[in-house]
C-alpha cells in the first residue's frame, strides 16, 4: 500500500517533470522558470520548499516526546518569515536576477563578492543537503519497515532529484514543491480534524489527557531545553537564518515583480503558520493515543509519531483504514524529502553555474546555451556528491546540520544583506570579511560544541559524534555568538577596506541601489522575456 | 567596474517620502516582532512556573503565548500588505 502510494507520487511528479521539460530550454528557464511563476504558486512552493521532513516527522515527534518544548521550534520557524517579508524579499527581487550574489554585486560593484557569495550558498546548501539525504536514508528505511535500506534509499532519492532538476529545471522543482505542500496540508488538516473530533473539539481536553499520562511538566517548558542560553541562541538562528537560506531566497527570483515576491511570502505564511499550529495538536495527540513508549520503540527520535498517529486515527493497526492512513502519511513524508532535496540541488547548481562558471570564470560572457548545458552538468555533479556524502555520513549524528545551516545563513549572509541594503559606507571588503568570517567562526564554534565533541558509549552504532572528547564550547547552538561576530567581521572589513578615493563612489552605488530596491525602477527587465 | 552607466537619479518628493516611511515602518515592525518573539524563549528559559500556569482550562500560558505569536505574525503580515499599497503608490510616483 505504501509503495503503491509512493509510486503514484513519483509517477505524478515525473509526469510533471516531463511536461516542464518542454518549457525548460534556456538558462533563465532552468534557474528561475523564466520568472513566470505566479505569486500564489510561488507562495505554496515556498511552503513546500521550507517544510522538510524534519518539520513534519521531526516536530510531531519532538512534541510527542517532549511536550511544549517541541512546539517552540514551530513558532520560530514561522516567525522567521516576518524577517523575510519586511527586509529581504522585495529588495532581493528588485536587485537580483538569479542569485543572492547578483544583489550584492549590483550594490558593491566588485566581482570578487560574487565568488564568496556563491561559496556561502554552496556551503549552506551542502550542509542542509547532507542532513536531508542522511535523514532520507534513515526515514525511508524506517517508513518502509526496513525493506529499503539506507544505502539503497539515499541513491534512490538522489537519482530522482537529479531527474527532476536536470529534465524539468526550476519549473519542475516548483511544481514538485507545490504538489508536496498541498499533500502535506491535506494530510495535516485531515489528521487535525480527526484529533479534534476525538477530543470533543477541545484543545484543553487534549492537554488534560496528555497531562494525566505524562505529568504536569509535559505542558510546561523545560523538558528538552535545560539551558536557557542555548534555547535563545537556537531561536535567534531560526528567526534570522531563514532570510539568508539560499534555497528560499532563489524562490523570489521566480516571480515577475517585487509585489509578487511580497504576496508570495504572505501566501507562504498562511500555509506555514497553519501547518505549525497543527503540530501542537498532532504532537500531543500522538503522545496520548500511542504513548511515549510505543513511539520511542518505533524510533528513538520520535520520527514515526506522525505515521503511527495517522494509523491510529484511521482505525488502528490491522484495519484497512489504519493501513491506508499510515501509507498515505508515509508517502507524503517521502514526497516531502524529494521536494526539499530538489530545491537544495537547484539552488546549489544555479549558484555554481551563474555565479562561479559564468560570473567568475567566463566574465559573464557565457552563452545561454553554454550556461544551460553547464547547469545540468552541475546538477548531476551536485546530486552525485550529495549521494556520496549521504552514504559516508549515514551512521553519523547529522541532525545538527540543519541548525548549522541556519546558523551560517544568519551569521554569514544576513549581516551582509542588511549592510548592503542599509549601510551607505559598506564596501566589498566588508562583504567578503563578513561572509568568510561568519562561515569560519560558526564552523569553529560548532566543531568545538557538543554536536561534534562528545563521548559516546562504545556500543553506539548510529549517530556517533566525530570527536570523542569533551566539548570546549558548551552550547549546541552558536547563533547568539556567531551572529554578532558576523556583523563585527563585516564592519571591520568595511573600515579596513575603506579608501577615501572610493568613498564617494561607494555612496553613489548605494544611492543607485536604494532607488532600484525601493521603487523597482529598472528591475522589470531583469528577467529575459522568453517567447 | 567603477563606471556606472546609469543616469543621475531624479530625487522627487515622493521618493524621499517612500524611503523615510519605508525605513520607519521596517524598523518599527522588526524591533516589535523580535521583542515579542523573544518573550517566548526568555520566559521558557527563566520563568517556567509562569509558562506552566493554566489559563483556559488545561491550556497553559505557554501555549497561549505561542498561539498568540502566530496571530501576531499574521496580523503583522496583514498590516504590511495594507501599508505596502502606500509604498507602491509612492514608488510609482518616484519612478515617474
Amino acid at each position: 500500500m505504501t509503495f503503491l502510494l509512493a509510486a503514484i507520487i513519483v509517477a505524478i511528479t515525473l509526469g510533471v517533470t516531463f511536461w516542464a521539460s518542454k518549457r525548460n530550454t534556456s538558462a533563465g528557464d532552468f534557474y528561475v522558470a523564466g520568472g513566470r511563476i505566479s505569486a500564489t504558486q510561488n507562495g505554496i512552493a515556498i511552503a513546500g520548499d521550507y517544510m522538510s521532513a524534519a518539520s513534519f516527522l521531526g516536530i510531531t515527534g519532538l512534541i510527542a516526546l517532549n511536550g511544549y518544548d517541541g512546539f517552540m521550534y514551530s513558532v520560530g520557524w514561522f516567525i522567521a518569515y516576518l524577517t523575510v517579508l519586511f527586509i529581504v524579499a522585495e529588495p532581493l527581487r528588485n536587485l537580483g536576477k538569479y542569485t543572492l550574489a547578483d544583489m550584492l554585486v549590483y550594490r558593491l560593484k566588485d566581482p570578487r563578492v560574487r565568488t564568496y557569495a556563491a561559496l556561502s550558498t554552496i556551503v549552506i546548501s551542502t550542509f542542509y543537503m547532507i542532513a536531508q539525504v542522511v535523514g532520507a536514508g534513515s526515514l525511508i528505511s524506517l517508513l518502509s519497515g526496513g525493506a529499503i535500506r539506507a544505502d539503497l534509499a539515499i541513491p534512490l532519492v538522489g537519482v530522482l532529484m537529479i531527474i527532476y532538476v536536470v529534465v524539468g529545471g526550476m519549473l519542475a522543482t516548483t511544481w514538485v514543491q507545490i504538489i508536496k505542500a498541498l499533500l502535506l496540508m491535506f494530510a495535516t488538516i485531515v489528521m487535525t480534524l480527526l484529533i479534534l473530533s476525538r477530543f470533543g473539539w477541545s484543545f484543553s481536553n487534549l492537554l488534560g489527557q496528555a497531562e494525566a499520562k505524562n505529568g504536569a511538566e509535559f505542558l510546561g517548558a523545560g523538558l528538552k531545553y535545560k539551558n536557557p542560553v542555548d534555547l535563545i541562541s537556537l531561536c535567534l538562528a531560526l528567526v534570522l537564518g531563514t532570510a539568508g537560506l539560499p534555497h528560499i531566497l532563489v524562490r523570489f527570483f521566480t516571480v515577475p515583480t517585487a509585489q509578487d515576491a511580497r504576496k508570495s511570502v504572505v501566501w507562504a505564511m498562511v500555509l506555514i503558520g497553519a501547518f505549525y499550529v497543527m503540530t501542537a495538536f498532532m504532537g500531543n495527540a500522538a503522545n496520548v493515543l500511542l504513548g511515549k513508549d510505543a513511539i520511542e520503540a518505533a524510533n528513538k527520535a520520535g520520527n514515526m509519531a506522525a505515521p503511527l498517529l495517522a494509523q491510529a486515527l484511521f482505525g488502528g493497526a490491522g484495519t484497512v483504514g489504519g493501513e491506508f492512513g499510515l501509507a498515505f502519511v508515509t508517502a507524503v513524508a517521502f514526497a516531502t524529502i524529494l521536494a526539499v532535496v530538489a530545491g537544495l540541488t537547484i539552488s546549489a547548481s544555479t549558484s555554481f553555474t551563474h555565479d562561479i562558471y559564468n560570473g567568475v570564470l567566463k566574465g559573464g560572457q557565457a552563452s545561454e546555451k553554454d550556461q544551460f548545458r553547464v547547469a545540468r552538468m552541475a546538477t548531476v555533479a551536485v546530486g552525485i556528491v550529495a549521494i556520496l556524502l549521504g552514504l559516508a555520513a549515514k551512521t553519523q549524528n547529522v541532525a545538527f546540520l540543519v541548525a548549522l545551516a541556519f546558523a551560517i545563513a544568519a551569521s554569514a549572509n544576513l549581516p551582509v544583506i542588511l549592510f548592503t541594503l542599509f549601510w551607505r559606507r559598506f564596501n566589498a571588503t566588508g562583504a567578503i570579511w563578513g561572509i568568510v568570517g561568519g562561515i569560519l567562526f560558526t564552523l569553529l564554534l560548532i566543531a568545538l560544541s557538543p554536536n561534534i565533541m562528545k563521548i559516546d558509549p562504545a556500543d553506539l552504532t548510529t549517530g556517533r559524534h566525530l570527536i570523542q572528547a569533551n566539548p570546549i564550547f558548551p552550547f549546541e547552538n552558536p547563533g547568539l555568538f556567531s551572529i554578532p561576530a558576523g556583523f563585527l567581521f563585516a564592519y571591520l572589513g568595511t573600515m579596513l577596506g575603506a579608501r577615501r578615493r572610493d568613498a564617494a563612489e561607494d555612496a553613489r552605488h548605494f544611492e543607485d541601489m536604494q532607488f532600484r530596491a525601493y521603487t523597482g525602477a529598472g528591475a522589470e527587465g531583469t528577467v529575459a522575456a522568453h517567447d | 567596474m567603477t563606471v556606472s552607466s546609469a543616469p543621475p537619479i531624479p530625487r522627487n518628493a515622493a521618493y524621499q517620502q517612500l524611503v523615510a516611511q519605508r525605513n520607519a515602518f521596517t524598523i518599527t515592525m522588526t524591533v516589535t516582532f523580535l521583542v515579542l518573539y523573544f518573550l517566548l524563549p526568555v520566559l521558557a528559559g527563566y520563568n517556567k512556573p509562569l509558562m506552566a500556569q493554566k489559563v483556559l482550562g488545561n491550556v497553559t500560558f505557554g501555549y497561549i503565548l505561542a498561539f498568540l505569536e502566530f496571530v501576531m505574525g499574521w496580523v503583522m503580515a496583514y498590516l504590511y500588505i495594507v501599508k505596502a499599497r502606500t509604498f507602491d503608490r509612492l514608488a510609482a510616483e518616484a519612478r515617474a
